[in-house]
């Protein structure tokens, strides 16, 4: 066993590193490859690498990859808009952007995620959906599963199982898609589920759907075995060895510059920063000694920095220089409950120590801060 | 774009002003707008000549024919107007000068040039304003969002500048030419439908200063291109 991995690490070395020389010595056709790594920025990073690194011209390539606990947006999205990042926060659940477009998911264990890697020309979706499902009646015969015109995969006429989105590059593109076998549906629901108030964008919207897993259905489904059926359904489609090799996404040697691809999209700037621009238009209301305060908050956003501040606050309930020190301090600033904490504990400090101006000052800003 | 009058001219680089496309690419409105009304010197094709003086008759059979040069610029300042109506009256050139002139005016204004990503540039007074192709929009779909460079950016050939998403993909944009980013197409940001409904017109993405105006030579006429998207569908 450990001889013939070793012998496949060795080929699909070859294979990715000189693709072209390799090609001639080995099965033309598809190559199978599964992630060890459950972190959604390796893998992301993988899709990437082999999207700008491999020749599909002749070989076309399936990833096969499964995450911890993330939050996926598309693109062109606003994390804001499509979920709850107060709650991802708290539950420790990972937030990515990936490079293709569409809407938003959530990944766990209990979700697989495939992507087909063909040239641009090559590029076919309904194709690459009309495998799995071909592959799932062939596991379980019963299944009542289709492919929609949007590219989802419906179970029982209703219930998405399966999403898909899309890049398409110079030369190559990939297609890329989920399947809930055994996914937490109560966390999903909970994080796709956007608290934020007043959002004024053109980001790309998710449709929110209906779904279920694969394994409610039928118990005996597990993600390895749905793995296992679908890779052995793109062997015998593309007319190759029903072999999956495993890959490490952290193996510098075998994906040169993996490393800097996987930091990029780990970056505030790249996960936050690509947020398309956008406005906020909200009344925060702040119950401070029996009464209600309304605060108006009107703030445009580029880059995922505050470009425009607006805190419309009922006269002199704070001294004038410090709601003027924290409208300048927040100007320019990442739209970012860490760096906004930062920035009101440093403006506290200068404050005189009034108990009265203090509290008044912590509601407002832990209002504030609430927003993002 | 048809001119109004006389055979098309071949420029610099084998462009032919007065050449039409093939039927693929759709024509989008104002795009090859209907011929100009022939200016009053030069005669439309099939008309009937206007009766001359004998005397100038008989003059202009003798006058010995102009050198080859001088003949290519006359029939270029015919065309002049109706491509650029804006580009100032160019000076002839001292007899025995050939293409290179021609070459230089295209940092001016040039006809509709294309890159193999399915982008195309056309430059006008120094300034490039870039798109995609009818081919590329029909293939990317209904585009839904257009992610677009910041004001300033500097650009180099074959770089990405930005990308498009469409119900079938995100898909990315490449600088057709090496350049600074002076405008961007705000009307995108609320109407991204634009680049499939007008993708020669209202639907351009950006403007950028042309740095380096060869590049501009080694990209595709759209003769060229068209022949190019027919052998790459097959």
């Amino acid at each position: 066993m450990a001889l013939q991995s070793l012998k496949n690490c060795l080929w699909l070395s070859c294979v990715l590193r000189t693709p072209k020389a390799c090609f001639w010595s080995t099965a033309s056709g598809g190559l199978i490859i599964q992630s060890v790594s459950n972190d959604v920025y390796q893998n992301l990073a993988v899709e990437d690498w082999i999207h700008d690194h491999m020749d599909l011209e002749k070989q076309h390539v399936l990833f096969l990859w499964r995450n911890s606990p993330a939050v996926v947006i598309g693109r062109h999205q606003n994390p804001w808009q499509e979920c709850n990042l107060r709650l991802l926060r708290q539950k420790n659940i990972k937030l990515a952007r990936r490079r293709s477009g569409g809407g938003t998911v959530y990944h766990d264990l209990g979700n697989i995620n495939l992507t087909f890697f063909t040239t641009r020309k090559k590029y076919e979706r309904m194709e690459n959906l009309k495998l799995i499902v071909k592959a799932l009646k062939a596991l379980r015969p019963q299944l009542d599963v289709h492919v929609t015109d949007r590219y989802d995969i419906l179970l029982d006429r209703q219930y998405k199982i399966s999403g898909t989105a899309a890049k398409l590059g110079r030369t190559s593109a990939y297609h890329h898609c989920t399947l809930l076998c055994n996914a937490d549906k109560f966390v999903l629901s909970s994080v796709l589920k956007s608290p934020y108030k007043g959002l004024k964008s053109n980001a790309t919207p998710s449709v929110p759907a209906l779904v279920k897993n694969l394994f409610e259905e039928d118990p005996s489904l597990t993600s390895e075995i749905l793995l296992d059926a679908i890779a052995k359904e793109y062997a015998v489609q593309h007319q190759i060895d029903h072999h999956i090799t495993l890959i490490n996404p952290a193996d510098e040697t075998l994906l040169p510059g993996i490393g800097n691809k996987t930091k990029e999209l780990q970056t505030w700037e790249w996960v936050y920063g690509k947020t398309p621009k956008f406005s906020i238009s909200t009344c925060v209301n702040m119950t401070y000694k029996d009464s209600v305060v309304d605060v108006k908050v009107n703030m445009d956003l580029k880059h995922g920095r505050i470009e425009v501040c607006n805190i419309d606050l009922p006269e002199q309930w704070l001294p004038p220089g410090l709601y003027s020190e924290l409208v300048k301090g927040l100007t320019g600033s990442k739209f970012c409950p860490n760096e906004a904490t930062t920035l009101v504990t440093t403006l506290l400090r200068v404050c005189p120590q009034d108990d009265e101006l203090h509290s008044r000052w912590n509601l407002l800003c832990e209002n504030m801060i609430r927003l993002m | 774009m048809a001119a109004p009058s006389g055979r098309p001219v071949p420029a610099a680089g084998g462009a032919e002003p007065g050449a039409r496309p093939g039927a693929r690419i759709r024509a989008q409105p104002g795009a090859r707008g209907p011929a100009r009304a022939a200016p009053q010197g030069p005669r439309a094709p099939g008309s009937p000549r206007r009766p001359r003086p004998a005397a100038i008759a008989a003059s202009r059979r003798h006058r010995p024919r102009p050198p080859p040069a001088k003949m290519a610029w006359r029939a270029l300042r015919r065309v002049g107007p109706v491509l650029a109506p804006r580009c100032p009256r160019l000076p002839l050139p001292p007899r025995g000068l050939a293409a290179r002139r021609l070459g230089t005016s295209s940092l001016l204004q040039s006809a509709r040039k294309f890159t193999d990503k399915h982008e195309w540039v056309s430059v006008e007074n120094g300034i490039g304003t870039v798109g995609i192709s009818d081919f590329a929009q029909e293939a990317l779909g209904d585009v839904v969002y257009c992610s677009l460079p910041e004001v300033g950016t500097k650009l180099s050939k074959h770089d990405e500048f930005g990308a498009l998403e469409s119900v079938k993909a995100a898909s990315e944009l490449y600088s057709p030419l090496s350049g600074e980013v002076t405008e961007i197409n705000a009307a995108l940001a609320d109407n991204p439908g634009l680049v499939n409904k007008s993708c020669y017109q209202d639907g351009w993405l950006i403007k950028m200063t042309v740095a380096n105006p060869a590049e501009l030579d080694e990209l595709m006429t759209e003769d060229a291109y068209e022949k190019y998207i027919k052998s790459i569908e097959d």
